[in-house]
Order: C-alpha cells, then structure tokens, then sequence
C-alpha cells in the first residue's frame, strides 16, 4: 500500500518529465546530456524546477535518475552504428559548430560525467568506449570526404 | 596412452592453471582499471548485475564488422584495443561476482545443519566450471578478441546467473528455521 503511494507520484511525474521536456530533445544523447544536466555536481541529487513545482522535489529528484538510467541504458545498447546517427542528430541540432564540439569531446571527454550513479561498472565501460569510438569514426568521416569532395 | 594417476595429475596441473590465469585475469583488468575511466568495485553487490543483452552487445561482431567497413587500420586498432577492454571487464566483474556469492555461501554453510552433499558438490562444482571459464575468457580475449568468445561468455553469463539463483535458493531455505525459530520465541 505504501509502496503503491509512493510509486505512483513518480510514475506521475516520469510521464509528466517525457511529455514537457524529453520528447522536445531531439534524440536520446542529447536527452541524457539534458538529465545529467539536473543533477548536482556535489550532492548526485536532481533538480529541476518546473517539475519540482507541480509535484514535491524528491519526486521530481526521483523520476529525473529514473529516465537518467532508463536513457543511459538505452544508449549504451545501441550498436556503434546507431550511435554515429545519435551523435551526427546531436551535432545537426546543436548551435555551435560540428568541428568545435567534437575537438572538445575528444579533449575533455565531458560525457563521462553524464553517467548515471550505480550503473554497472561494465555497461558504464561500455559507454564511454562507445562514445569515444564514434567520436573517432565520425571524425575519420568527415576527414574523408574533406579529401574527397 | 597414459595412466590414470597421470591424468588426474596433468588435469588437477590444467585446472590449477586456469584458476591461476583467472586470478591473473582479475589482476590485470583491475590494473587496467586503474589507468583508465570507470572504477572496478570489488564489492558490486549494491550494483546493478550487468543485463543479458550487454554481455551479447560487449561480444557481438557487428560492431566490429561495421568498424572493419571504414577500411582504417587505426580505427581498427582503436575498436580492439577498447572492446578488449569493455570485455577484460566484464570478465573480471563476473569472477568477482561468482567469489562473492560463494563466500556467502560458505558463511551460511557454516551455520546450516542441514547441509546436502549432493547440492553442495554441484555448487562447487559449478563454481569451478566457472571459474575456469573465466581463465579462458581472459585468456582468449587477450589473445583473439571478444567477438571470437562471444558463445563462452553467454554461456558464462547464464552459468553465473545460475549460480546465483541456487545461492538465492539455498539462502531461502536456510533462513526458514531460523523464521520459524523467530516465530515462535
């Protein structure tokens, strides 16, 4: 009973979170770089305003890690192959400049902090090698068709 | 041919190896560890356990066929070096995962007084095949790559989860009479 209490304004403010704010983000990468966005830097505790408003903050807290794994999860099962398309749909809708992000992304590989806290150590592993492959096969891409317009 | 006596030997030898090498194994991803990313934990039991489809995912050889299509021999280089990695992991994670569960088993076999011969054979039994496993994981993957062991390390994946699930059975069944006892006190 109290657990049926409990679950439900999460579920509540889950859906809540995917209708008003994930399913506006153009794809999942740029879905995760939002979620782990929301979360505190010191404490690993999520926030976000709006959905804090319209239920209690560690309801919001709570449904925000919930997708934050859900998505992470999600990405790290994709092949290298759907990955390159998340990443080349990440890159089209950003404002800054392709050449600049993925100079940045190879340097400081800032996805790392958009793990989620307590996933598996191997699926953790698997993601950041992903990412960095395709970062490196994106790359080796666009150098080609440089060469060769 | 050679004798019985001498075959024991040599498998007693063999076996002794492969634990050997799966200890090794476990070393090594844990110094590997230590120079890049993501920590290994040697206590991962408030862990999520890695889901079925990602041992499939860490093996599979289409990611490596896809990488082997752009024809670039650093990207190739790149995918081995980091798969082997992911994989090294997850192998270490597994036979860290298998000692855990046998340690808790010995701590509840010791207060148990109803212990089975039978059960207890197939679990150590088990957790050899197992272990022995995972030296030749580490091992292969080291020397192959992952996607050539893709089938050991599913069945590995469902051995360990096998093992678990006996672990979490006997568990139950240990714990009765002391539910019992707490009931009726």
């Amino acid at each position: 009973m109290t657990a049926t209490v409990r679950l439900v304004p999460v579920q509540a403010a889950y859906d809540d979170l995917l209708k008003r704010s994930l399913s506006k983000i153009s794809c999942d990468l740029a879905r995760l770089i939002y979620l782990a966005s929301t979360r505190d830097y010191n404490t690993g505790s999520y926030h976000h305003d709006g959905l804090a408003a319209r239920f209690r903050p560690e309801i919001a807290g709570k449904a925000l890690e919930i997708a934050h794994r859900q998505i992470f999860y999600q990405l790290s099962a994709c092949s290298l192959e759907e990955l390159i398309e998340q990443l080349q749909t990440y890159l089209d809708c950003s404002h800054e400049s392709a050449a600049d992000i993925l100079r940045i992304w190879q340097k400081l590989e800032p996805y790392r902090v958009a793990i989620p806290v307590e996933v598996n150590p191997a699926v953790a592993r698997l993601f950041l090698s992903n990412i960095r492959l395709a970062l490196a096969i994106w790359r080796f891409r666009q150098e080609q068709a440089q060469k060769n317009p | 041919m050679i004798g019985i006596p001498t075959a024991v030997l040599l498998g007693s030898a063999l076996f002794l190896l492969l634990l050997l090498l799966a200890t090794r194994g476990s070393a090594a991803a844990r110094e590997i560890s230590s120079r890049l990313d993501v920590p290994l934990l040697d206590d991962e039991a408030g862990l999520d356990p890695c889901p079925r489809e990602f041992v499939a995912r860490i093996f599979a050889p289409d990611d490596w066929e896809f990488v082997r299509g752009t024809k670039s021999r650093e990207l190739q280089k790149l995918f081995r070096r980091e798969r082997r990695l992911v994989a090294l992991v997850w192998v270490h994670q597994t036979s860290t995962a298998i000692r855990r569960i046998m340690r808790e088993h010995t701590e509840i076999t010791r207060r148990s007084h109803d212990l089975r011969f039978t059960t207890e054979t197939k679990l150590v039994l088990l957790y050899g095949e197992l272990m022995v496993i995972c030296g030749m994981l580490f091992l292969a993957i080291q020397s192959a790559g992952p996607q050539r062991v893709r089938g050991l390390a599913v069945y590995a994946d469902a051995l360990s989860q096998r093992l678990a699930q006996a672990q979490h059975d006997f568990k139950t069944v240990a714990a009765r009479p002391e539910l019992h006892g707490a009931g009726s006190a």
